[in-house]
């Protein structure tokens, strides 16, 4: 599946559209991760829990997204964009949407 | 370009879980980690308790004595004293300094502060009606002494909090759960306690008077009062009857006698 | 008797639980009917993310449509979402309330532009936010906003 975020496939034609396809995820944080980020509080630096955390996320919002261009028939999901915002207290949501098109 | 839009069946966003497997496993999971760092705990502070010597103790203690306004009774001193003539002399129970206070109030209760103080409540005094009775119950509260029991309790309890509070912050919700969880287990663990502390108890008053006499009586009287045994599910001393059961079985198991009780002498005034 | 007023507050807790969980699911399964009915109506409007491009003379009119919503959390939902924040993972039950929302909030969007004869939604985007005096406090329910907005285009006949 071929995944752009301008409004084509550069060196490709689109032929077909079919929608926007959109895929989104929920994840918590674990205590585990909270101690270690407290301390980190204490010397700075990168918070690599959370990092990896919400690259799993993003990583899965765009498996989802992927998922859906492909029951719908498309090859390639253009345009797309991400966004972020936290919908409960340690959680943070994450979606991803794009438009599903086929390209040859 | 051509448009084809398609209507999707599947939802890709969602997951396929029911809400309510998911909340079992969750309490689930929630109930084995609380079980497990209670055993933890609990290892580590049976351990600690044994190693604490009675001075830090009986620092403890002065500070716990501010809550319960009560004043020193010679008469209950006597008594315990008799008591402790009996107890061998290796047992720890000879480092502390005890002092034994009469409380005002009408809970039929007694209580074994760190550091060798009692308070027994007037409540009390006022159900219990031989020479006897009042002993098992000074045994009774001897016993947990003998076994550092409010230590342990105090101990497990504190570090309970004291973890929750590291790992979840103070105030967050999942920590009320968890402490609803704690509070569970931590009233089984004293229920066991009381039970041993009974059973030291009736020991020491067979020695003491030489028969286990009235060492079930005030629990049946008790008992008469207590009602059902679901509440005592969650109390952190077992029911009556249970009780009684308990110290039947041990005197019947060590062959202790049973005789007539000794009235209550009149020394130890009732009214104020 | 007694046992029930020592543990009041465990069985208003169970009891607000129980009222969350069935109000909540009935009330997320009629607004699922809904969207999925509204959806193969309005199924014929495209929508993409892309800008597109027209030929001059082919528009007549190009203007703002957007749709919002605000989907409140039942206490069910959160309790859920509290107790994985001691594990961590995937908070399953917010998944279907954000999908939700932001199918709902596409809905009300595209429904604006059918209003001025709009036949395609050109570069849509999507926000969503939580809002209400309390939403991330500690121990208050929330609610999610969800906000979908483009450019409605009214071709040339």
């Amino acid at each position: 599946m071929i995944m752009t975020n301008v409004n084509t496939v550069p060196g490709k034609k689109i032929v077909e559209h079919f929608g926007i396809v959109q895929g989104s995820t929920v994840r918590a944080k674990h205590v585990g991760r909270d101690l270690m980020a407290s301390l980190k509080n204490l010397v700075g630096g990168e918070l690599k829990g959370y990092t990896e955390l919400l690259q799993d996320s993003r990583q899965e919002a765009m498996k989802r997204m992927e998922e859906q261009a492909q029951q719908m028939g498309a090859n390639a999901v253009v345009n797309i964009r991400f966004a972020t915002s936290s919908v409960a207290q340690g959680a943070a949501e994450l979606f991803a949407y794009g438009t599903a098109v086929r390209v040859e | 370009m051509k448009f084809t839009p398609k209507q999707l069946d599947e939802n890709v966003n969602v997951s396929k879980t029911h809400p309510l497997v998911e909340l079992m496993w969750l309490v689930g999971g929630l109930i084995l980690l609380v079980g497990g760092t209670f055993f933890l705990l609990g290892v580590t502070t049976d351990w600690a308790a044994s190693k604490t010597p009675v001075k830090v103790e009986n620092w403890l203690g002065n500070l716990a004595l501010n809550e319960f306004p009560a004043e020193q009774s010679p008469e209950l001193k006597s008594r315990l004293d008799a008591l402790l003539a009996q107890v061998p002399q290796d047992s720890p129970l000879h480092q502390y300094d005890f002092n034994i206070y009469l409380s005002d109030s009408d809970d039929v209760n007694a209580i074994a502060l760190p550091g060798g103080r009692i308070v027994v409540f007037k409540g009390l005094l006022d159900q219990v009606e031989s020479e006897n009775e009042l002993a098992m119950v000074l045994a009774h509260e001897l016993g947990h002494f003998a076994h550092r029991d409010h230590l342990r309790g105090l101990g497990r309890g504190l570090g309970i909090a004291v973890v929750t509070a590291l790992l979840l912050g103070e105030n967050n919700s999942a920590s009320g759960l968890i402490s609803k969880a704690v509070l569970t287990f931590q009233v089984q663990y004293s229920q066991s306690q009381e039970s041993a502390a009974d059973q030291f108890g009736v020991d020491l008053l067979t020695t003491r008077y030489g028969h286990a006499g009235g060492a079930t009586t005030f629990f049946a009287r008790l008992a008469e009062n207590a009602g059902s045994k679901i509440p005592y599910v969650l109390a952190s001393h077992p029911h009556p009857k249970n009780r009684i059961e308990a110290l039947n079985k041990r005197i019947e198991h060590l062959g202790y006698p049973v005789a007539k009780t000794d009235k209550l002498h009149p020394d130890l005034v009732l009214e104020d | 008797m007694e046992i029930l007023l020592q543990n009041i507050d465990l069985i208003i807790f169970i009891l607000l639980i129980v009222l969350g969980y069935s109000a909540g699911s009935w009330a997320e399964k009629k607004h699922y009917r809904s969207i999925k009915q509204r959806e193969k109506e309005l199924l014929k409007m495209a929508v993409i993310t892309a800008e597109g491009s027209f030929p001059p003379g082919q528009v007549a009119n190009a203007t703002l449509v957007s749709g919002s919503v605000v989907v409140s959390i039942d206490y069910f939902k959160r309790l859920l979402a509290i107790l994985r924040n001691v594990f961590g993972g995937r908070v399953k039950s917010y998944e279907s309330l954000v999908d939700r929302a932001r199918r709902e909030a596409i809905l009300r969007m595209k429904e604006q532009a059918r209003e001025l004869g709009a036949g395609m939604i050109i570069n849509m985007r999507l926000e969503t936010a939580t809002i209400g005096k309390s939403a991330n406090k500690k121990g208050r329910v929330g609610s999610i906003e969800a906000i979908a907005y483009g450019t409605a285009i009214v071709k040339n006949l």
